[in-house]
């Protein structure tokens, strides 16, 4: 069998055997093995074929180094046999092989490389242009590692989670857990990650002197365990440091993989992986050491293998690595490796040290004492046997070359320069480099040492320490000392005062034993003439690179290692910097002839260690905003669509041309939701001179109850976004904005005024207004149903703005405009009213045939209108006067300092710009057209290029076929010289392979009632009764919350026009509800926002504003948070009625802006570390406060009352989508939607 | 890539919370009154004065020319993802760090451990 005997440092269960298949069979291990020693345990020794020549390849290493060890699992490629544990039934198989991996048929490739030279693929194959596709498809089916199957489901579950620490600590060994320890014990919050199931490092398995160093560091684990501040998470690798210490990295949640760090979901896929990142404010890297692979002939055959793989597998999995085995190592732990095997019962023959000098002169001793052959400065040089090992060859390296050989049998012994070594097993290994790929990352550099050979830290970014094994030093220690030391330094770099402890355990440091000697051999020594030096004698395993094709680089000139790294492509694969990195830099040097250290490493990029694409990707939660109509929408049968943020209605039926949606527009009434609209409420002294600066038009001609429309341009005098403006008192404006620009408007207005120090507020109304378009000839008979209010086109004419009341007494501001072509009027109502409001408009519009529009039917009948859409006929060649809008420009206003108007002045003039035309489309032209019946809805596609000669002069921004005209008509941007009326157009447009030409007239761009008459008044409809009836007495006004949980209620309460659930049939006992966590929907609460220069000198509701922004205050159940320099939100969370919004215009009501969530629990922690990096619980700051910030990238107003409350509120449109997410990312931690009862519970608890 | 900025209102944050508004530039250039139009008219200050040709060269420098030099420069930063501020830093974009005015050197330190030559 290849199991040893039970030895105490091992990790696997004896009693709990696993069975899996292997390439079809069955085999057996054990729970603890990973896949790679449960093969090699089962006597396995090919576990794939290579990259490009189809070598049998087995395990060199067990860290998941490189491509010869990953194989595929259940159907999925390219997983790690050295790092996945084994699972019960796993179906294994080997990759890049046609059959048994025994006996791959493309094997013969291997004889073939003299064909396959560095750069082959980059320098053949190119002449003739054919080739290159040719070779290309026939060289990637033989090429290449897994096979990825389209019909193998993406398997387990992925997870994100946003740590925030003090120091991040990288590495469990003796250094990174004494560094961890070092800064919990000063009370620092700590996060360590281990990329190993267990903590320990490489003292985990080693054994000296018949005693496991295990025990040595033992106590540190307990206490790290114990420790309060300090978060443990292990199988998580670190996959890379970006700016400003944000380490990233994942974790293996599968079976056999421990859970810990944070609560699993427990269903233990072996694919459940765990994205993380963690913001620290320090880090220490401690990722010790590994080995650099000895280059000689055939160095990677089946049974060749780094020291670490070879006493792991005996050590760690009780696995016997091989049965008669000889050392060619270059360091002491290569020594000690070969003791303890000896001492294990593998047969050990000869032990080559690379180093002539520098042993450890007990090992030597110990190596003597077992009978064992030792010699120092020797190497192997080649390996004989096909398909696994059989024989080595070692020579003494000063002497190189010469000799004859003697043979060395079981018996041992031997004279000469070079020897044979019967056996099946070569522990290879040039020595020890510092594992540098992480701290590579985070920007330090390196320099090749002289004394240690090796590749030494020379300079560290900001607040990134080192310690251990990356140091090169050996002594236990020495490892535990320089992570102390480190431990402090990220203490100190965190604010703490340590410098005492720090100066004494530097100067402990300097008494220990210093970074270990390595040696500087990188291939062994050359011998034998039979085979070309280096041709098969492997830099880099994953794609195949030789020495052979190093020295070939470098004769093309692409002599040093970043340059050769590409052309011979030497770690690129998966193993990167790990196996070939430092050999390379140390290879080219010696192939130049220059010192050893001549080259500097190439550069290790992130991910240091690859996670699974799945695992990057993420939960990928769909999180968007939603009108307060989108259900009602949704059960019409709308088809709806992405537009910026908001998901919105585009089509009413499968006829993608709605001509019954444009058709009801026109003749009858229709209904459209123009929610995302942008909406916005701006006062103060200086409001107007604020909308002087960025509408292009005279704002002070804004005037009450009428609506101004204008434009804001960019400085380059582009058309950005248009709207209308109402004056809404003395220095008091509402406006408008094009959806897209809603999000933006802001930002804007506060750009473009940040120098001039005015005073004036601005408020997103956005998401808190609703806004509803009836258009259509019928459109008043409807509206005229559910209101009182005067309609006539006396007393609310074309543009006007009148504040109504609808239905049972809601408010709402109505516009009349008339984008659409049609009597339309444009209702302004709160967001939670809207779905009431609504409703009565079908109700009233039921006897007139009343439908619903899209978003594709208003483009068409503003098109026919010739109203354009920015964006769509605009664009960034295109100012305000080329669409022909200038007649919006104030020209005699430069005192404002308009925005665009500096550029408009000077572009006025110019020619050969595109100008906005309007199209008349004749037939189809040329091969399309000729003899075939003409399809109505055969158009030129939006985008078609207008050609003029061999030209192209301008595209068409929109074409549609119009019932209404009975022609297709369009709008096209083209170069002024060809807009005149009546000139004919050339248009291509290209299908696939094919190009159709249209031919189309410039025609006005106003087909539709060009002098406008239908808007200004109202045509004769459809009566179908005389005069206007009473109207019968509305229903009662609700208001509905953005969110519904998808849980029963069991208890409602009906509480200012809400129905507020105060407890759903799932929640839980009030004695358990804090146990985990619950989501309450506080959504129908009042909320206000306040705003002013001087907001300290308010009082609002008699309550002080905190003093500075991020504090927040609690009295008489209003919450009162300061926001910034002017602004501050308070919320209603105490028991009883709201009270009343004060009179004064710093206050906005904002219940409907927001959607306003309670998040109560012990688990809450764990829920918003799934869907946040924002430090919400930062110990240092007094509760409760308030953080800004993205919440599943959704940008939240967060408050943390509690460790157990957090209070959280976002734009309302958000609402459903982002719960969605919010649960079922904080599954995992218990989280449930509750009543309203959890949280009026929690704050009387908080109270008494 | 990533980097953080320093908000006045919220502190240290990830860069995805913010938009760039570009570098500090001064104020709009002042417009040239059409009105006039004689050059005279511009006074000792072409940028503001009414000499449309100068006006517009000021404009254009003030909206299209940025230098790009691998030094600290101050510029502006919205908050959009958090407080809604818009603020004005120094950063150097060599390195991606908040730096003060002059580029003093970035930070970082030698490693520590013991001398090994
Ligand atoms: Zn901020």
């Amino acid at each position: 069998m290849s199991r040893l005997p039970p030895s105490s440092t091992e990790r696997i269960d004896r009693s709990r055997p696993l069975g899996f298949r292997w390439c079809g069979r069955a085999l057996e291990g054990f729970e603890g093995d990973t896949v790679a020693s449960a093969l090699w345990g089962a006597g396995v020794r090919t576990f794939g074929r290579s990259f490009e020549y189809h070598r049998p390849r087995g395990l060199h290493d067990l860290e998941g180094e490189g491509s010869s060890q990953l194989v595929s699992i259940d159907g999925v490629p390219n997983q790690s046999a050295g790092t996945t544990p084994l699972r019960e039934g796993m179906d294994v198989g080997a990759q890049n092989v046609r059959g048994d991996p025994r006996f791959d048929v493309f094997g013969l490739l291997d004889r073939l490389d003299r064909f396959m030279p560095a750069g082959f693929y980059y320098r053949l194959f190119h002449r003739p242009a054919w080739a290159a596709r040719f070779f290309q498809e026939r060289m990637r089916g033989l090429a290449g590692l897994g096979v990825l199957r389209p019909d193998v489901p993406d398997r387990g579950e992925r997870a994100e989670r946003y740590l925030n620490a003090d120091v991040a600590v990288v590495g469990g060994g003796p250094a990174g857990m004494s560094a961890a320890l070092e800064a919990g014990r000063l009370g620092l919050r700590v996060c360590l990650f281990e990329r190993r199931p267990w903590l320990g490092g490489h003292l985990d398995w080693r054994v000296r002197d018949s005693r496991p160093l295990a025990g040595e560091v033992s106590a540190l684990a307990d206490e790290l365990e114990r420790m309060e501040s300090m978060r443990v998470f292990r199988h998580a690798p670190v996959t890379g440091i970006w700016g400003e210490n944000l380490l990233t990295g994942f974790q293996y949640r599968g079976a056999g993989g421990p859970t810990d760090g944070w609560t699993g979901s427990g269903t233990a896929e072996a694919f459940d992986e765990t994205h993380w990142e963690c913001r620290a404010r320090a880090v220490v890297v401690a990722t010790g050491s590994i080995e650099r692979p000895l280059v000689f002939e055939h160095n990677d055959r089946p049974g060749v293998m780094q020291v670490d793989t070879a006493i792991r597998l005996a050590r760690t999995y009780g696995v016997r690595p091989g049965t008669a085995a000889a050392f060619s190592v270059g360091d002491d732990l290569g020594l000690e490796a070969a003791v303890d095997l000896a001492s294990l019962g593998v047969d050990v023959r000869m032990v080559a040290d690379a180093r002539h000098e520098g042993h450890d002169e007990a090992l030597v001793a110990a190596l003597v004492e077992a009978g064992i052959d030792f010699r120092p400065g020797w190497a192997a040089t080649r390996v004989r046997g096909r398909s696994r090992v059989r024989r080595v060859e070692l020579a003494d390296r000063t002497t190189t070359g010469a000799g004859s050989g003697a043979t060395v049998g079981s018996a041992g012994g031997g004279a000469g320069d070079s020897l044979r070594v019967a056996c099946d097993l070569l522990v290879a290994s040039a020595g020890r480099q510092p594992d540098i790929g992480v701290l590579s990352c985070a920007g330090a550099r390196f320099r090749h040492g002289q004394r240690t050979r090796t590749f030494e830290l020379e300079r560290l970014p900001p607040d990134v320490f080192a310690a251990g094994g990356v140091l090169r030093l050996t002594d236990v220690e020495a490892l535990t000392t320089s992570g102390r030391t480190a431990g402090l330094e990220a203490a100190a770099a965190c604010g703490a005062d340590v410098a005492e402890a720090l100066a004494r355990e530097r100067a402990r440091l300097a008494d220990l034993p210093g970074p270990a000697r390595g040696s500087s051999i990188v291939r062994g020594p050359v011998a034998g003439r039979r085979l070309a030096p280096g041709r098969k004698a492997f830099l880099d395993f994953d794609e195949d690179g030789t020495w052979k094709n190093a020295a070939q680089s470098a004769a093309y000139a692409f002599d040093v290692p970043e340059l050769a790294k590409r052309f011979g492509n030497f770690g690129l694969g998966p193993g990167q910097y790990r196996v070939p990195g430092q050999n390379l830099a140390m290879a080219m040097a010696e192939i130049a002839g220059r010192p050893i250290g001549s080259f500097a490493a190439t550069t290790v990029r992130p991910p240091v260690i690859p996670p699974s694409l799945a695992t990057l990707a993420g939960p990928n939660h769909d999180i968007h905003k939603r009108t307060p109509l989108h259900d009602d929408q949704a059960s019409r049968g709308a088809v709806f669509r992405r537009a910026g943020p908001w998901l919105r209605a585009r089509y009413f039926s499968a006829d993608r041309q709605c001509l019954e949606e444009i058709r009801n527009v026109r003749e009858n009434v229709g209904l459209l939701d123009s929610s995302p609209l942008g909406k916005f409420r701006i006062w103060g002294p200086d409001a107007l001179r604020a909308l002087q600066r960025v509408y292009i038009s005279d704002m002070t001609r804004a005037r009450p109850g009428r609506c101004t429309y204008s434009a804001m341009c960019n400085d380059t005098g582009n058309i950005i976004d248009d709207g209308v403006v109402v004056r809404t008192g003395e220095d008091e404006f509402y406006f408008t904005t094009s959806s897209n620009r809603a999000g933006t408007t802001v930002e804007w207005l506060r750009f473009h005024t940040r120098y001039d120090g005015w005073d004036y507020n601005l408020v997103n109304l956005t998401d808190a207004l609703a806004s509803i378009n009836v258009a259509g000839p019928n459109a008043r008979r409807v509206l005229e149903k559910i209101t009182d209010a005067e309609l006539s086109d006396e007393a609310f004419p074309y543009l006007g703005c009148r504040e109504i009341e609808v239905g049972d007494g809601v408010a709402a501001r109505c516009l009349r405009l008339g984008f659409v072509g049609e009597l339309s009027y444009e209702l302004h109502l709160r967001a939670s009213h809207a779905r009431y409001v609504w409703d009565l408009l079908w109700e009233a519009g039921a006897e007139y045939g009343i439908r619903p529009f899209g978003l594709e039917a208003q483009n068409c009948l503003r098109a026919e209108k010739g109203h354009v859409i920015i964006g769509t006929e605009s664009e960034q060649r295109v100012t305000l006067l080329d669409i022909g809008m200038g007649w919006l420009w104030d020209r005699e206003d430069t005192a404002s300092g308009k925005v665009g108007a500096a550029a408009l002045r000077y572009c006025e003039g110019q020619s050969g710009r595109l100008k906005l035309v309007g199209l008349r489309v004749d037939d189809p032209a040329g091969d399309a057209g000729a003899g075939t019946a003409r399809d109505p809805t055969h158009r030129p596609e939006d985008g078609a290029l207008v050609v003029d000669g061999d030209r192209i002069a301008g595209f068409v921004c929109t074409t549609r076929h119009s019932e209404t005209l009975g022609w297709q008509y369009g709008l096209a941007l083209v170069e002024d010289r060809l807009a005149e009326r009546g000139r004919s157009l050339d248009l291509y447009e290209s299908l696939g392979r094919r190009t159709v030409r249209w031919t189309a007239t410039v025609v006005p761009p106003h087909f539709h009632d060009p002098k406008g008459q239908r808007l200004r008044i109202a045509p004769e409809g459809r009566p179908r009764r005389p005069g206007k009836a009473p109207s019968p007495p509305a229903p009662a006004a609700h208001r509905r919350s953005p969110v519904r949980f998808d849980a029963a209620p069991a208890r409602t309460e009906r509480r200012a026009g809400w129905n507020v659930v105060l407890d759903y049939e799932s929640d839980r006992a009030p004695a358990d509800v804090m146990r985990r966590a619950s989501l309450v929907d506080l959504s129908h609460r009042a909320r206000w926002d306040v705003q002013n220069r001087d907001i300290g000198t308010l009082r609002p509701f008699g309550l002080d504003v905190p003093g500075t922004p991020g504090k927040v205050a609690v009295r008489d159940g209003l919450m009162i948070n300061r926001m910034n320099g002017t602004q501050a939100s308070v919320w209603h969370v105490g028991p009883g009625a709201a009270p009343a919004m004060p009179d004064g215009p710093h206050y906005t009501d904002t219940t409907d802006s927001h959607c306003w969530l309670a998040l109560l629990g012990d688990s809450v922690p764990e829920v918003l570390e799934s869907v946040t990096g924002l430090d919400l619980f930062d110990p240092a700051r007094a509760r409760p406060f308030l953080t800004q910030g993205p919440v599943l990238h959704v940008p939240c107003q967060i408050v943390t009352w509690r460790g157990d409350a957090v209070l959280l509120a976002f734009s309302r449109g958000y609402g459903q989508t982002f719960v969605e997410a919010l649960l079922e990312s904080g599954r995992h931690a218990g989280l449930r939607p509750a009543g309203e009862r959890v949280f009026t519970d929690w704050s009387h608890a908080l109270k008494s | 890539m990533t980097f953080r900025l320093t908000c006045p209102v919220c502190g240290k944050r990830d860069v995805y919370e913010f938009t760039y508004g570009g570098p500090e530039r001064g104020p709009r250039p002042a417009e040239a009154d059409p009105a006039s139009g004689s050059q005279a008219a511009g006074g000792s200050d072409p940028a503001a004065g009414s000499d449309p040709a100068a006006a517009a060269e000021a404009h254009f420098r003030w909206a299209q020319f940025r230098m790009n030099r691998p030094e600290p420069q101050e510029e502006w930063w919205h908050h959009g993802a958090g407080c809604g501020v818009w603020f004005s830093t120094w950063r150097d974009p060599a390195t991606n760090r908040e730096a003060p005015p002059g580029g003093a050197e970035a930070g970082g330190h030698e490693a520590s451990g013991r001398d090994s030559s």
